[in-house]
């Protein structure tokens, strides 16, 4: 057990910004977010999942929608709370801790904003091991662990709680609702029991991004290598590195679908929708999802996200293996490369 | 014919171009220190011209009156969002002393909306009007921020009748006008924009009267299009970063270079940045300005303090090169013989002038519009095209010869639907007297 206050967040927010394999929206509003709890109800207690009874209600706290939007819209801090009352209205008890879904991105510091107002402890660990964009793709759907009910709740004051049949049709009522509530909504969803930790959740994410993070923060400091630092942090291997001299950018069923072509000894071809997805070197396959493909800035080792690639930047691209449950047959279907439309099969990183 | 001026800290160049851009002749005076306006009559007086058409200057006092806090105006903020905007306070983050120096209150009112017109709440205008009241005698200026504004200004218009209604004709700055969805970055703009109205009235009133009627005057944006002294003196935030994309945009046209890197090599330091389309390339994840991020387009410049180790230059050189294919490396400015390499234009020495007088004024529109039925999407990248257009016409470019330097749509992540954000530039000659 110990304590998140103020001075941790930075450096968890950098790191999980690397997480974020170039989605799951920026951290820095969930930064702020997280500061101005903690500055209110004081530093939020974490706990490693060994230390969570059997029968703790464990709730994920996170944010649905368009990071743009949340970029405007700040939240209240009020949406959260909303979202886990209605949820607990229907369980019938109450949360007794919070966890993160997806350590990647934003979805890293709203829980800790969270925890911290509703004063409830929070899980080291989060159920994606990365950032994926859709409510099925978390490790509890391969134990059979159901996402429902979810409640969303908006900034005006609606909630709603959705019961689906499967994980999956609960992404889809999810999201469809997400954007009649102004695209972007807070969630409480995909209740684990305290004894589900150990196989619904990848261990100790935020405590690896605060490492990353600080990591790199070092690096920089002593005019060392942010990248190598990284890499070393997340035992990942260097894919390439490059500049980018093309971005192409086009819409296939709702999903944003882009491809980045970068330049440096060879070529290296990044295909991305929400996150950066597929990775070929001179034309083989080096990398695939769910494996984390995480591209950096050079000089300073912060993440470039996919809305953010363009011409020109000088990035580093690290492989870094995904939690081995995400490369079970039912991990690949339900996050595997043919899930996202590449007509590729998982290919495991190359040694470093 | 016209002429070219850039204000530096030192030094102040002049350029005379007559006749399809001849460049007639060139002069460098003292800077006139804290005083952009007696530098440029002073540059003009030496370079003996005959009456003008055109007078461009590109001025570097917006970014020190910053980064000094020196003549800035107190501001008020105003957010209008409603409770959803609570969680992180106006100028959160500012340093203290920048804050002491622009912060005459803040306040969030009712009001502001999302992406869809449903999501819109109404302005409160009994709150706007008592927070105008409550910061009377104390602001000089007022900066106001609505929530989805790039989608929609109406509120923010209204508000600034309230505003005026109470406290009299005092500049008022709409973050529409400035930047785009991210509201902390914009409502930063915003309030640095307010905070320059004094020194952006002040010069625009002391060229004008210095120079016209019989002049048309314009001042360098940070984009490095121009804009008259009227739109100076709306949107003094557009002036950050006036300096350096004079600079880009002269090395640019005397290389007859569209692409390249540029090092304008000053008194003090060497200032590294790169031309992308013949316009400045802009600082990635937005500027930063006297620490605090603003949504605003301004150069990205690498700053080398002079004396320097040619490996350090040659560092900054390799990181502004934007692609494995090596750009060309221009060097200009007053201190270019101190850089061996490159490419050494004839003038370069007064390219920030000759970048000014040579640049069309601009305008640029961005919104997030919803597009179900892909199909649309041309008519709606034409509404925007339109909006770019009127935005560089605004500015004080001549309408019959407006032209689009860009229009792009990028899909937002995480939605279906798809949502998109659609992007236009224009520019144009100055519209004449």
């Amino acid at each position: 057990m110990r304590k998140i206050g103020i001075d941790q967040l930075d450096d968890m927010a950098r790191g999980a910004g690397i997480l974020g394999t170039g989605g799951g929206g920026d951290p820095y509003v969930g930064k702020l977010l997280a500061r101005e709890a903690i500055r209110r109800h004081g530093p939020v207690t974490l706990y490693d999942i060994a230390e969570v009874p059997a029968d703790a209600t464990v709730v994920p706290i996170s944010g649905m929608g368009a990071p743009t939007v949340l970029l405007e819209k700040l939240p209240a801090g009020t949406e959260e709370l909303a979202a886990l009352r209605a949820l607990e209205a229907v369980l019938g008890r109450k949360a007794t801790h919070i966890v993160p879904i997806e350590v990647g991105g934003v979805n890293s510091m709203i829980p800790i904003a969270a925890a911290a107002q509703a004063g409830l402890p929070l899980v080291d660990g989060d159920a994606m091991g990365r950032a994926f964009p859709e409510a099925q793709m978390v490790l509890p759907t391969l134990i059979g662990v159901s996402n429902t009910p979810m409640a969303l709740a908006d900034d005006k004051g609606n909630t709603l709680v959705v019961d689906a049949i499967s994980n999956h049709w609960a992404e889809r009522l999810g999201r469809a609702a997400c954007v009649q509530m102004g695209c972007q909504v807070s969630c409480a969803d995909t209740v684990l029991r305290g004894d589900q930790l150990a196989d619904g959740l990848v261990p100790a994410t935020l405590t690896l991004a605060e490492d990353l993070g600080r990591a790199v923060r070092l690096a920089r400091a002593a005019h060392a290598d942010p990248v190598a630092a990284a890499t070393s942090v997340l035992g990942g291997v260097k894919l390439f590195a490059g500049k980018v001299v093309d971005v192409e950018r086009r819409t296939t069923g709702g999903f944003a679908r882009g491809k980045a072509l970068l330049a440096g000894a060879g070529s290296f071809e990044l295909s991305f929708q929400n996150e950066h997805l597929l990775a070929r070197r001179d034309g083989g396959i080096v990398a695939t999802t769910p494996d984390l493909i995480c591209v950096l800035d050079t000089d300073t080792g912060e993440p470039v996200t996919t809305e953010a690639m363009r011409y020109g930047l000088r990035v580093t691209v690290i492989g870094v293996p995904c939690d081995p449950r995400w490369t079970s047959p039912a991990g690949l279907e339900l996050a595997g490369p043919r899930y996202f439309g590449y007509d590729c099969d998982y290919r495991p990183l190359p040694l470093a | 014919m016209k002429a070219g001026v850039d204000v530096g800290p030192t030094n102040t160049d002049a350029a005379l171009l007559g006749h399809a851009d001849a460049i007639l002749s060139t002069v460098k005076v003292a800077s006139v220190p804290g005083d952009p306006v007696a530098s440029v009559t002073a540059a003009l007086g030496r370079l003996g011209a005959p009456p003008l058409a055109q007078v461009a200057v590109g001025l570097r006092g917006a970014a020190s009156a910053v980064d000094d806090r020196r003549g800035l105006y107190k501001v008020a903020v105003l957010r209008i969002g409603g409770h959803e905007a609570q969680a992180v306070r106006p100028l959160f983050g500012w340093p203290e002393d920048l804050l002491r120096a622009v912060c005459a209150g803040t306040a969030i009112v009712d009001g502001g909306g999302g992406l869809d017109r449903e999501d819109w709440t109404p302005l409160d205008t009994v709150a706007v009007a008592r927070f105008a009241a409550g910061v009377a005698g104390r602001a000089q200026a007022v900066a106001i921020t609505g929530l989805f504004s790039p989608l929609d200004a109406e509120q923010e218009l209204e508000a600034a009748d309230i505003v005026r209604a109470e406290l009299g004709e005092l500049p008022v700055a709409l973050s529409a006008d400035l930047g785009s969805l991210g509201l902390i970055e914009r409502e930063n703009a915003t309030v640095l924009d307010a905070a320059l109205s004094g020194f952006a009235t002040d010069v625009a009133a002391r060229l004008a009267a210095a120079l016209s009627p019989v002049t048309a005057v314009h001042v360098t944006r940070g984009d490095g299009t121009l804009m008259s002294l009227e739109h100076l003196a709306r949107h003094p935030g557009l002036s950050l970063g006036s300096g350096p994309a004079s600079m880009l945009r002269g090395a640019g046209v005397l290389t007859g270079l569209e692409d390249a890197v540029v090092a304008d090599v000053g008194a003090r330091r060497v200032r590294v940045g790169a031309l992308a389309g013949g316009f400045p390339e802009e600082a990635p994840g937005g500027a930063r300005i006297g620490g605090v991020p603003v949504g605003l387009r301004i150069p990205e410049l690498i700053r080398v303090p002079r004396p320097f180790e040619p490996a350090e230059l040659a560092e900054a050189v390799d990181r502004m090169q934007p692609g494995a294919d090596r750009l060309p490396l221009v060097v200009v400015g007053g201190g270019e013989r101190a850089v061996p390499g490159g490419l050494h234009p004839a003038h370069g020495t007064a390219a920030g002038a000759i970048g000014a007088a040579t640049s069309p004024v601009g305008g640029q529109y961005e919104r997030v519009v919803r597009l179900p039925d892909r199909s649309d999407l041309p008519a709606a990248l034409e509404a925007v095209i339109e909006e770019a257009r009127a935005s560089a016409v605004r500015a004080g470019a001549d309408p019959r010869h407006v032209r689009i330097l860009e229009a792009a749509d990028t899909p937002l992540a995480y939605l279906p639907g798809p949502f998109v954000r659609l992007r236009a530039r224009a520019a144009g000659p100055p519209a004449q007297l």
